[in-house]
């Protein structure tokens, strides 16, 4: 199969895993009354390509898995037109403070997940490196 | 049948995402900053609002019985913009100290999305 359409494959269900997935989480906290789904999913899926986006730097993978993980089930998973609508939501049924509350959690909270999962991932690729160079020394 | 369209509408919304970013990289080589999936966002933003305003006219929070929120709110829209990317972008940026870049990134990601669903949402 050409490399091209694999990754189109990839990423379609990568992006059908992610999206089912955000459906199921908005499910669950659906009785909150608050679009706490939306908020947890932006949060994690940020941590998870912080951290994949580390890790495919040191031991990179196929394009099409990087792909289908990244673009595809990260990119599905997390969401920005949901969040502008949870935004606006929040805005008319709550109060201003919650809708602002909502944005900067989400704003700098998504950036700091990221970044710890960046780290982590930085710090267990190098550290499996290392581990796989010395079982070639030894 | 439901959970069908709602995949589906996903899987489109992140391979048209993937395409778009592929024009504008190829368009725009060396960008002052991230702006695929700051196009992606914004446009994805505003077809959301234009969506929830001329078909419901409000912003639905519980429509999960309704196969065209589904497919077309939550599936296509939901998956076409992102937000993991958002951030990692902004990891980046604030790995390489590109302070004004960050922020101007971040202010517009955000703030525009958010503005551009409000003007889809009450312009049409």
């Amino acid at each position: 199969m050409k490399e091209q359409w694999k990754i189109l494959i990839a990423i379609g269900v990568g992006a059908a895993i992610g999206t089912l997935s955000r459906y199921a989480l908005n499910l669950i906290t659906l009785e909150t009354g608050y679009p706490l789904g939306t908020m947890i999913e932006n949060l994690t899926g940020s941590l998870l390509l912080g951290f994949l986006t580390a890790w495919f730097l040191v031991s990179v993978p196929k394009e099409w898995l990087k792909a289908g993980l990244g673009v595809g089930l990260c990119g599905g998973f997390t969401t920005m037109s949901t969040l502008a609508a949870d935004a606006a939501f929040l805005l008319q049924e709550y109060t201003i403070m919650n809708s602002i509350l909502y944005v900067f959690g989400s704003m700098v909270g998504g950036i700091l997940l990221a970044w710890i999962g960046y780290r982590a991932g930085t710090i267990l690729s190098s550290r499996l490196k290392q581990k796989r160079a010395k079982e070639v020394e030894g | 049948m439901n959970l069908f369209l709602l995949a589906a509408g996903g899987s489109i919304g992140a391979i048209s995402r993937y395409f778009l970013g592929l024009v504008l990289m190829n368009r725009y080589p060396n960008p002052p900053f991230p702006i695929s999936m700051l196009t992606v966002n914004i446009l994805g933003s505003l077809g959301l609002g234009i969506f929830y305003g001329l078909y419901y006219g409000e912003i639905p929070l519980g429509a999960y019985d309704d196969p065209v929120y589904l497919s077309i709110g939550i599936g296509f829209f939901g998956a076409f913009t992102t937000f993991s990317t958002y951030s990692v972008e902004a990891v980046q940026l604030y790995n390489e100290k590109k302070w004004t870049k960050l922020v101007t990134y971040v202010t517009l990601s955000i703030f525009g999305s958010i503005l551009t669903f409000f003007i889809g949402f009450i312009l049409l």
